[in-house]
């Protein structure tokens, strides 16, 4: 075996400008789809860390309860069960955070803009504070005032607002009733905008009071798991740990998506529910997962469509390859014939053929492999300035590339195959050849 | 010591003559609140109108609206169609009891809404366009004579009893001969004045005295306001299909 693989090397190195041509074919394929499985695979990467970013966490629970008047509002009182659930998965929490949201109108003399507003605990929050790039004022009073607000640069031009001056937040209570704050401006930050993430921050105690909620209530907690692997499993604890004994059985199934990104739904479709009101406060547990669900069909997608023009090149190559390895044959014909008068079997003169497919197509592979390293290295390397919306599969302005190991495994073997199923008819035929008539041969 | 019993007792009777005063003077402001919610009433009859609406905007400018109202008070009901602008033509407000829906043409969709929502981004509110319910939605905080303009008024203060309406505050200049209301205050639950209301000009339709012009005044954005003038009274009947969304459906196709 070592003997036909030796000369199915050599043979390849002898003809140095055909194997490079067809091993070139077989790189170019394979580093396109290489790139596009690399580029489709650090997409999902960047949305998966953008969305958490932008979401404030891995595992998302919100809280619902209906009021007296029969209306049903989104809070979470202080819950002993949720506590313990806390404490009890502490391990697997990186962080969390315990926020309430509206979306107001802030004014400021005549200007007005609709803008995300979160209410935090600055002091528990240091993450948040430390992440935040200040362009004007200061973030050091943040924890110790209620009435204060930092606002995205944006924001304020638009407002014409400066540091120090008062803006007006209008909103609806939770119920829906009237209400305003006035808020003096702490800090300008740098607007996040480009991950999903425009939104102005205050103090959670001061929006809970406009939105008529207690200081100690919120709206969402997030959470940031140690291991994404798990992430799944880790809502589940908390969804069946969270379940009221009268809720139905079936709402164990994961619920519909329903986060929202600086306000707006990720779920475009409104559905209209018939509910029972229940006592209590009932929770929803949604993970990064659930969202994820849906960029990574359109990734599935995309990827398929970069297999079927990687076929329809390997296809191509194919020919390239059978014809080529016909036209071989015919010129080793003699040399085919010296071989098998020497005693070489047919199988070996086959295997022969069906070598230098192999090692064409790993010297493809290897080539495509490198040229995609070396494409994906320079463009990774650039930072774009791109359209905010497209930052969002971006890491720091930048185009990453990921690819699994399986992939780049299967990949190779599917070019082996093709290749060996190119030269397979013309290895047959070399094997099948009478010594005396290739001897005879005048090629 | 007879002084002192005699002192006491002759304050304890000013006290009680006072509280009774003043519990009769609350009820007396709390007839005047029925009163008024009452004369807003269309019992027994139905009403329409054309409102024509000017909403002045600092960023966006003026822009006027022209809505065609059908009311009928017994069931709840009225139907706002907007006629212009030509853009919203065929967009409307249903309400059914304690339903409020919004019909947009151009997707042929019902949305519900709510009555304490502002209506098309104006500073008037859904809720503005029905009867009046402060007798049921407020309790009397206190009150003040006074006048404004050359009328004689109480200066009621308002506290909502619960959260069925938009401002948690309220503040009304009736006139006291009339029972009309001139002017309202309406402040957040921070007790934030948001909105003036006032109501120049009234009109008699039957036993219903209804404004035919109301300036809403935003008091958060200064210079945005709504002016509205009604005119084109009716109380003839109103066909039921009116206040269907079958109707509102098709009436501008």
């Amino acid at each position: 075996m070592f003997l036909t693989m030796k000369v199915a090397f050599r043979n390849i190195s002898r003809q140095k400008k055909r194997s490079f041509l067809l091993a070139g074919a077989i790189a170019f394929g394979m580093m396109i789809i290489t790139l596009m499985n690399a580029l489709t695979g650090g997409a999902v990467i960047n949305i998966r860390d953008n969305f958490s970013h932008a979401l404030g966490g891995h595992v998302f629970i919100t809280g619902r309860e209906w009021t007296d008047a029969g209306q049903m509002i989104m809070k979470i009182r202080p819950d002993a069960n949720l506590d313990r659930l806390l404490e009890e998965n502490s391990g697997q929490i990186a962080a969390f955070t315990r926020r309430s949201q509206a979306m107001p109108s802030l004014i400021f003399g005549s200007q007005q803009t609709l803008h995300m507003l979160y209410g935090v605990d600055f002091v528990e929050e240091e993450r948040l504070v430390n992440s935040l790039v200040v362009i004007e004022g200061s973030l050091a009073e943040v924890g110790k005032r209620d009435d204060i607000i930092v606002l995205p640069e944006p924001v304020a031009e638009r407002l014409g607002v400066e540091v120090g001056e008062t803006v007006l937040i209008r909103l609806e209570t939770l119920t829906g009733q009237q209400n305003v704050g006035e808020v003096q401006v702490a800090a300008l930050i740098k607007d996040q905008e480009e991950l999903g993430l425009s939104a102005a921050y205050t103090s959670r105690a001061y929006l809970n009071g406009l939105l008529g909620m207690e200081p100690h209530e919120y709206q969402i907690l997030n959470m940031f798991v140690t291991d994404l692997d798990q992430v799944e499993q880790f809502a589940r604890t908390f969804r069946e740990g969270l379940m009221a004994p009268d809720e139905e059985e079936e709402q164990i199934d994961e619920p519909e998506v329903t986060v929202t990104v600086a306000g707006v739904p990720i779920d475009p479709v409104q559905r209209t529910e018939e509910v029972t009101p229940w006592e209590g406060t009932r929770y929803q547990v949604m993970n990064i997962n659930q969202i994820m669900d849906a960029v990574e069909l359109v990734v599935g997608v995309l990827n398929r469509v970069g297999l079927i023009i990687f076929l329809i090149l390997l296809v191509v190559t194919m020919v390239g390859i059978t014809n080529t390895f016909r036209m071989i044959m015919i010129e080793r014909t003699k040399e085919i014939g010296t071989m098998r008068a020497f005693g070489m079997h047919q199988k070996q003169v086959k295997n022969i053929f069906l070598w230098e497919a192999v090692f064409l197509g790993l010297l493809g592979c290897l080539g495509g492999l490198v040229l995609a390293g070396l494409i994906a290295l320079a463009v990774g390397s650039i930072s774009l300035n791109a359209d905010p919306s497209l930052q969002f599969f971006l890491d720091n302005s930048r185009i990453t590339f990921a690819l699994p190991g399986k992939d780049i495994v299967t990949n190779v073997v599917l070019v082996i195959f093709t290749s060996l199923l190119a030269a397979y008819w013309p290895a047959r035929a070399a094997a099948k050849m009478s010594p005396i008539k290739a001897l005879s041969s005048h090629t | 010591m007879k002084k002192v019993h005699f002192l006491a007792a002759v304050l304890l009777c000013i006290l009680a003559m006072s509280l009774v005063a003043q519990a009769q003077d609350l009820r007396h402001i709390e007839e005047i609140l029925d009163n008024l919610d009452a004369q807003s009433r269309f019992d027994g009859s139905d009403f329409s109108a054309v409102l024509t609406m000017i909403v002045e905007d600092l960023e966006q400018g003026i822009e006027k609206m022209v809505v065609r109202q059908f009311r009928r008070d017994d069931g709840e009901r009225f139907l706002l169609l907007i006629q212009e602008p030509v853009t919203q033509r065929g967009q409307g407000y249903l309400l059914e009891g304690d339903n409020l829906w919004f019909y947009d043409p151009s997707s042929r969709q019902f949305a519900h809404t709510s009555l304490k929502e502002t209506f098309q981004g104006s500073d008037a509110r859904n809720a503005d366009f029905g009867s009046s319910s402060y007798s049921s939605s407020y309790e009397i905080e206190g009150y003040l004579e006074g006048t404004l303009g050359s009328f004689e008024v109480y200066i009621i203060d308002l506290k909502a009893v619960d959260d069925t309406v938009p401002f948690p505050y309220v503040k009304l200049w009736v006139t006291k001969d009339s029972n009309l209301v001139l002017k309202t205050e309406e402040y957040s639950l921070t007790y934030r004045l948001m909105r003036t209301g006032l109501f120049p000009k009234y009109t008699k339709v039957g036993n219903v005295v209804i404004p035919v012009q109301m300036v809403f005044i935003d008091e958060l954005i200064e210079g945005n306001k709504t002016q509205i003038s009604v005119s084109e009274i009716s109380t003839n009947d109103i066909p039921d299909h009116v206040f269907t969304k079958a109707y509102i459906e098709r009436v501008n196709r």
